[in-house]
């Protein structure tokens, strides 16, 4: 009820009282024109803080991701190499002007490794969920356009998806495929299309029964042209919505494989890689565990923060 | 001895980000018992309001009673503790709400929510309680209510829920029953039964009941008093017949106009009110109803006409109310439609 | 826990059906079984072609001997033995009556069955799973209903941010952060501390040792549950019979109490359900971490070990704990809502 309606005549103030009574104040109040939708959107997002904060830390952890090769291996070091005849003497030091973040076990600086580790998680992220949406956009699509035989197919295959413990399942895909970046990226894609295939599908068929829709049904638009200029439109809303947070989850699901020791592999670093090696010196280097976690918190806390907000500001209905 | 509920300049606003919401705004009048008063508006006028602040159903914040008072029985509810008022409330006063469909709890039985304020208020016990809600069930015209009783709602249909509704409001013999819009949201067959349920109550209990319609021809039957509201504020108010037939204010020619009426011809067209009720952020200077108004003239957005008496009992808040010349307009209009229809 | 685990909870429309004799539940919960089967059958296709040759990883005979060179006889003896040579459909077959009768095969590196491993290794994890749901309920329901009732105060704000943070920490990490502070750090500034893995010790009580390991499997959980708590108690308290409620003089509490807590509950309830099944297979990460002897550390054991008998029979264990899990909601969940007992759901 916080949330406005999209057509701005609902301005009451309402909180959520058992009596209700805010209802009533909600339809006795009428207001000026309404705004347009998008406009609408993006003012709401502007005035949630925390997704603006979100929005922020996601720009400046890309802008980190994509200019790493310009600075990082300058200022904080090679994340990958190892100088063997420095190894020793700079192995596990803890964070200092030279290493803001300390030195790992082989004497790489962790700063260095958790830049690098951005753009593993960013790529996993954007990649797989990019992966998901295309595959779920279409079944869903699918599903909801032809109906009937193709509806139950899909939806049940979606179903048996659904049976499956996610990490679980990515887990059991990665262990038969063999561990590596691009089967993380196949994994999450390939278990995150059910999801999305049931949000559009949903708000698809949600669209079509809308009378506008069945308006321009009867004024003769061809079914495409109804599929692309109505239903698309306000069907879109949910699917930015989820796959705004599901980039925040694959993020965690790649760090938990790569904890696992089956993303990305050594040498190369991701933040969750980095988390399985800090293990060995939770007591003596707790800095190795510290900074990558923290990049995993607030990447997909930013990610997390940014899809609530957009779900306020685009008034889509979620479960949560 | 006191009246049975005086509302006195009642001023209930909500404070919002965007402005302060007049949404009921310097409403007064008294009901006496076993009468019934009809209060009738547009959506948006404040007279669902009105009735909420009675029951001191609404939610503070974002409402607040700015001034004015509500007593019953001469006693100020406003000044009431909490507990006190919670002791009038399905008790003394009661309320039946528009929509039957979601105003019953679906995870109850239709027993259990009529024995609740029995339970609450006579301290009966569940078993007096359920007997009583199967009475009372039985009362409303529900059949086999001893069987009835142990339904869910989603079991009932609009028009028994809305009866079930109206068992539970009366369940505890109130003083006072608000029934807010209680047909509107029901099939047109189904309201003139429940509408004649209503008359009914009215006839066999001692309750006094306001009834809030956006539909003239709901009260004319039942009314003894008719408060037009818009805006948030009473326009017109005085006995039914007088606002019926001897209407005082331009708002209610609208209303009445608006409605479809056996004594007039229908070959006149419905002539409906133009335009939006007024933002209740940002109300006209003058009289809220001008820019809608048909016979409006520059002194009306001048200043905000009072509610004064007109006739005997029977209150305008239109300048031009007292005015014989500016009244004729509108009789003259209705007649013309009666010289082209033919009978009255 | 995976994102959107939610799908299924949902009222779904319902439409009226006044014929209420048990004969319509009976059918409700037939119709639910038989919505099961399909789903039963694609699951063990999925798990089935994932062992099978010429799907992912290649030759079966392969993942069992590694990559050790093997004779071409001894080849031909474990095709022969495996049944690799028999047509795709006798295999599967096969494959489903061992599955009937409780034959998940034989674990290569310890050479007992895995039914028997998992069987032992069971009740471990269903404990810690109970521990941490129990966790869950508390503070879930209680976090969710103060800031629902409290909506926008300080509380409300503390509690939607604290729920984003929890979904946004990976658990494995939470989980080396408690070990640290309470295991390690603790011991050595000489405060009472806890157990860092395993599930018993002679130092600590059992129960001690669950205590860290239940709150890392609560965590992301208990934040869901906060906030379906919190958005299915706000979206009651918008419905007209909590003003009808109020309108018979109950007081906020008990109107929030009597008439809000049921309805809101249901969805919660269910979820709790499903979620106990969710933490069966969520359970390899804190597992992993504690060295906690349940199924998950198991199949993290035998994934690196490449003992995959018992990764497909821990898996198609956990999953058929969930597709029961399913089935118990959506029965339960027509016990506690009359509108789908006595009604006809339509999907």
């Amino acid at each position: 009820m916080r949330k406005k309606q999209p057509t701005g005549e609902q301005v009451a103030p309402v909180s959520g009282d058992a009596t209700g009574a805010a209802a009533v104040a909600s339809t006795e109040v009428l207001t000026g024109p309404a705004r347009s939708l998008r406009a609408d959107a993006i003012r709401r997002l502007k005035k949630n803080k925390l997704a603006v904060a979100g929005l922020v830390w996601i720009i400046i952890v890309i802008l980190v991701a994509i200019t790493a090769d310009l600075w990082a291996p300058y200022w904080l070091g090679d994340p990958v190499a190892i100088d063997s005849t420095t190894a020793a003497e700079r192995m596990l030091l803890s964070p200092s002007v030279d290493h803001p973040f300390g030195t790992d076990k082989l004497g790489r600086d962790v700063a260095s490794r958790v830049v690098y580790g951005a753009r593993v998680s960013l790529l996993v992220g954007v990649v797989a969920v990019a992966i998901a949406v295309a595959i779920g956009l279409l079944m869903g699509a699918l599903a909801a356009y032809y109906g009937g035989i193709w509806d139950a197919i899909i939806m049940r295959t979606a179903d048996v998806f659904f049976a499956f413990p996610y990490i679980l399942f990515a887990i059991v895909l990665i262990a038969l495929l063999g561990p590596g970046l691009q089967n993380v990226f196949i994994a999450i894609g390939v278990l995150g299309w059910p999801s999305i295939a049931r949000v559009f599908r949903s708000s698809i068929l949600s669209v079509k029964e809308n009378e506008y829709v069945d308006a321009a049904r009867a004024m003769g638009s061809s079914t495409r042209r109804i599929l692309l200029r109505h239903i698309m439109p306000n069907a879109v809303a949910p699917i930015i919505v989820y796959a705004t947070m599901s980039i925040g989850g694959a993020i965690l699901t790649e760090a938990a494989l790569s904890f696992l020791g089956m993303g990305v592999q050594p040498p190369d670093p991701s933040w969750g890689n980095m988390l399985d090696d800090a293990r060995s010196f939770m007591l003596t280097a707790p800095w190795l565990m510290i900074y990558p976690g923290i990049a995993i918190l607030t990447t997909v806390l930013a990610f997390v923060l940014l899809g609530d907000g957009l779900r306020d500001a685009l008034d889509v209905k979620m479960k949560e | 001895m006191a009246p049975l509920l005086e509302v006195d300049d009642l001023h209930m606003h909500f404070f919002t980000r965007d402005g302060v919401v007049k949404a009921c705004d310097g409403v007064s009048f008294t009901l006496e018992a076993g009468r019934t008063l009809g209060v009738v508006g547009e959506s948006g006028s404040g007279k669902s309001v009105t009735a909420m602040t009675v029951m001191r159903l609404i939610p503070e914040p974002p409402g607040k009673v700015v001034s004015g008072d509500i007593r019953f029985k001469g006693e100020s509810i406003l000044s009431m503790s909490e507990k006190d008022q919670r002791k009038l409330r399905g008790n003394r006063i009661a309320m039946i709400f528009q929509d039957p469909m979601t105003s019953l709890n679906p995870v109850f039985r239709i027993g259990q929510q009529i024995a609740e304020p029995l339970r609450l208020h006579k301290d009966m016990s569940r078993t007096e309680a359920w007997a009583a809600a199967v009475e009372l069930l039985d009362r409303v015209g529900i059949p086999q209510a001893e069987e009835r009783a142990r339904n869910y709602p989603h079991e009932f249909s609009g028009g028994m829920r809305q009866r079930a509704m109206i068992a539970m409001a009366l369940a505890c013999g109130p003083d006072i029953l608000i029934a807010d819009e209680p047909t509107t949201a029901l099939d047109v067959t189904i309201q003139a039964q429940i509408l004649e349920l209503m008359q009914e109550i009215q006839q066999r209990t001692e309750s006094a009941i306001i009834m809030i319609t956006h539909d003239l021809g709901v009260v004319a039957d039942m009314a003894d008093h008719i408060m037009v509201m818009y805006a948030g504020k009473a326009v017109e108010y005085g006995p039914a017949d007088e606002v019926f037939y001897n209407p005082l204010h331009p708002y209610t020619w609208g209303l009445l106009e608006s409605l479809p009426r056996h004594d007039v011809d229908d070959k006149g067209a419905l002539c409906p009110i133009k335009g939006q009720p007024p933002s209740l952020i940002n109300l006209p200077p003058g009289c809220a109803f001008s820019p809608r108004c048909a016979y409006a003239k520059p002194e009306c957005d001048k200043k905000v006409p009072p509610l004064v008496e007109i006739d005997n009992g029977h209150l305008s808040a239109c300048l031009f109310a007292g005015d014989i010349d500016f009244i004729c307009q509108y009789e003259n209009r209705v007649k013309r439609g009666e010289d082209s229809g033919g009978d009255v | 826990m995976p994102w959107g685990t939610l799908h299924r909870v949902s009222h779904g429309n319902i439409l009226l059906d006044c014929d209420y004799s048990g004969r319509l539940m009976i059918k409700y919960i037939a119709r639910r079984i038989l919505q099961m089967i399909p789903v039963f059958i694609g699951v063990t296709i999925i798990l089935f072609v994932l062992r099978s040759p010429g799907v992912v990883g290649g030759d079966p005979i392969r993942m069992i001997t590694g990559e050790r060179a093997i004779s071409e006889t001894l080849y031909n003896q474990l095709v022969e033995r495996y049944g690799l040579d028999e047509p795709f459909y006798v295999q599967y077959a096969t494959y489903l009556n061992d599955l009937v009768h409780g034959d998940l095969g034989q674990s290569y590196n310890k050479s007992r069955p895995v039914a028997e491993i998992l069987w032992d290794k069971f009740p471990n994890t269903l404990r810690l799973a109970l521990a941490a749901i129990l966790i869950e309920m508390v503070f879930g329901i209680i976090a969710g209903i103060i800031s629902a009732v409290k909506r926008y105060s300080f509380w409300d704000v503390l509690v939607t941010f604290s729920t984003s943070v929890l979904v946004s920490l990976p658990v494995f990490w939470l989980g080396m952060l408690l070990q640290i502070l309470f295991g390690l750090k603790f011991k050595e500034w000489g405060l009472p501390y806890l157990p860092i893995s395993g599930m018993s010790s002679e130092r600590f009580p059992d129960i001690v040792h669950l205590i860290m390991p239940a709150i890392t499997l609560a965590s992301v959980s208990t934040a869901y549950a906060a906030r379906i708590m919190r958005s299915q108690l706000l979206e009651v308290m918008g419905q007209d019979y909590m003003r009808t409620a109020a309108a018979k003089g109950l007081s906020h509490g008990m109107v929030i109490w009597n008439h809000g807590m049921k309805n809101a509950m249901i969805p919660v309830v269910t979820y709790f359900g499903l979620d106990f099944a969710a933490m069966m297979g969520g359970t390899v990460l804190t597992e992993t971490v504690f060295n906690w002897p349940g199924i998950g550390y198991e199949i993290f054991l035998a994934i690196g070990q490449r003992d995959w008998p018992i990764v497909m029979g821990a898996t198609i264990i956990i999953v058929f704990i969930v597709m029961a899990m399913n089935l118990i909601v959506d029965i339960s969940y027509a016990f506690l809502d009359p509108r789908i007992r006595y009604g006809r759901q339509v999907a």
